[in-house]
């Protein structure tokens, strides 16, 4: 066996354990899944985009159908929202560093934030203003495939409609 | 009787027109295949580093092939008054066209993945539909890998013998780096069990160490591709050895009756080798006959050696050795 095999083996076999150990695959190396789920928080950013994000007033929480489904996937995690408003630029910043879990903002698959950002399988189809269909997402941090996986898995069914 | 095939003015045996037919055959299939992997690995990609580089050396698998194809087309014409010496180079310039694209792709993937290491990118991925169920991206992936990495391996193995028989260069770098291709598609598998387990910087570790062994393969196929551009002395199809006909061909020549000594030069001009030699006659003269003799026993060694040229002098060079028959082989 060549030294490339054996280490290749050793990662294989390395892999399967820990696998098997943790529970979750594929995991988050954040750890951002299971720290929802333990501080019964979850962390969104929403940028006002309406009518997927609307922002009435600073100190009222956000509506709109993207605002809704945080909170609908949050308490599947047993969450509370706590909600952060900003540019799309500045929540996809504090995302990117782990100080964000989810961000909503209207974003389609076409974002150019797609390269900073984890940006979901898109959810629901819409026409833009041209008549152009657009694939709306959500975007969660770089990496963190537990939590991406899993939200994906869950707007299969309640993302209201066909990817 | 099958049709007649040529390496230039030299028509092959049954054994090398078989052989060639088969790498043809081979090389068309590679393509074939080698189309649906890159439309397959790239639907399944996504943002693994691991996946764009197993994505890139597969679009460069193509590289090979088509020297190859081009390279015996080009070959298989006859000499003529613009190319007397027949077409072969096109197989080191072939061979020195897809080392080159090697090397470069191996460069490029390691500055892209340990830009990526630096900047700490962790790689996303999500899920996807498949035959209606959701699984996780990742396993799509692996099974993607195993469809590519299988092919080229057997392929590689069986293309193996034919650039002996043939004396192809570029086939033997085909077949060289085929059958290393497992490797790329085990790696790949390992970075995205990596990703999985999240450990993110396995994925961009395992792209830079596919880039790592591109640029290996590339530099050295552009060192053996340039070395026959420089007409080195001829050496065996894998470039281990100095050929055993440079002896031969000494040997030869030496042992003509009329002979007192001989210097040969021996250079591959891609599966064709083309033969100088200076004799110095024993009595200083000899009949023309004579030397079309032992140009025709020379040209009997083996049907690689086609091109025969024999100088008689009275003052042989001393820039070339005689070469030792039992050195640098094996």
């Amino acid at each position: 066996m060549s030294r490339a095999s054996r280490g290749l083996a050793a990662l294989v076999a390395c892999a399967t354990l820990t696998a098997c150990g943790s529970g979750g695959f594929p995991a988050d190396p954040n750890d951002t899944k299971e720290r929802i789920r333990s501080s019964k928080q979850l962390r969104a950013g929403v940028s006002p985009n309406p009518p997927y994000v609307e922002v009435s007033s600073p100190d009222a929480d956000p509506v709109g159908s993207e605002p809704e489904l945080i909170t609908r996937y949050a308490a599947t995690l047993g969450a509370e929202v706590e909600w952060t408003v900003g540019s799309e630029e500045a929540l996809i910043k504090d995302l990117e560093e782990g100080k964000l879990d989810i961000v909503a903002a209207g974003i389609t698959s076409k974002s150019p934030w797609k390269s900073k950002a984890a940006l979901t399988r898109p959810y629901i189809e819409d026409k833009d203003d041209k008549g152009k269909t657009e694939s709306h997402v959500l975007a969660v941090p770089p990496g963190e495939n537990a939590l991406l996986t899993d939200l994906e898995r869950w707007l299969d069914t309640h993302g209201g409609g066909q990817p | 009787m099958s049709k007649e095939v040529n390496f230039g003015a030299t028509s092959l045996p049954a054994e090398q027109r078989q052989a060639l037919g088969k790498a043809k055959r081979l090389e068309w299939i590679t393509i074939a295949y080698m189309a649906t992997c890159v439309a397959v690995v790239f639907s399944v990609m996504g943002s693994s580093q691991a996946m764009k580089a197993a994505w890139i050396e597969d679009m460069l698998g193509f590289v090979p092939s088509i020297a190859f194809l081009a390279a015996v087309r080009e070959a298989g014409k006859p000499p003529s008054p613009e190319h007397p010496y027949g077409r072969h180079r096109a197989v080191a310039s072939g061979h020195l066209a897809a080392a080159v694209a090697l090397l470069i792709m191996g460069v490029f993937l390691i500055v892209d993945s340990g830009m990526g290491l630096v900047k700490g990118e962790h790689p996303p991925i999500g899920t996807m539909h498949l035959f209606g169920h959701t699984v996780w991206a990742g396993w799509v992936m692996i099974a993607a890998m195993f469809y590519t990495g299988i092919g080229p391996v057997i392929l590689g193995r069986l293309k193996m013998p034919l650039a002996e028989k043939l004396h192809d260069r570029v086939l033997f770098a085909d077949a060289d780096m085929q059958k290393a291709d497992w490797m790329t598609a085990g790696g790949t598998v390992a970075g995205i069990i990596g990703i999985g387990l999240g450990l993110w910087w396995a994925d961009a570790a395992v792209a830079i160490a596919i880039a790592l062994s591109i640029v290996r393969d590339g530099w050295s196929n552009v060192k053996f591709a340039a070395r026959s551009l420089m007409d080195g002395r001829a050496r065996t199809y894998d470039s281990e050895h100095t050929h055993p006909l440079v002896a031969q061909v000494h040997e030869t020549l030496v042992h003509q009756p009329w002979v007192a000594d001989a210097r040969v030069r021996v250079r591959d001009q891609g599966h064709l080798f083309h033969v100088d030699a200076f004799v110095r006659p024993r009595d200083g003269v000899v009949p023309a006959h004579r030397v079309e003799e032992a140009a025709e026993a020379v040209r009997d060694l083996d049907w690689k050696v086609a091109d025969v040229s024999i100088t008689p002098l009275l003052q042989l060079p001393d820039t070339h050795d005689v070469p030792d028959a039992r050195a640098d082989q094996q």
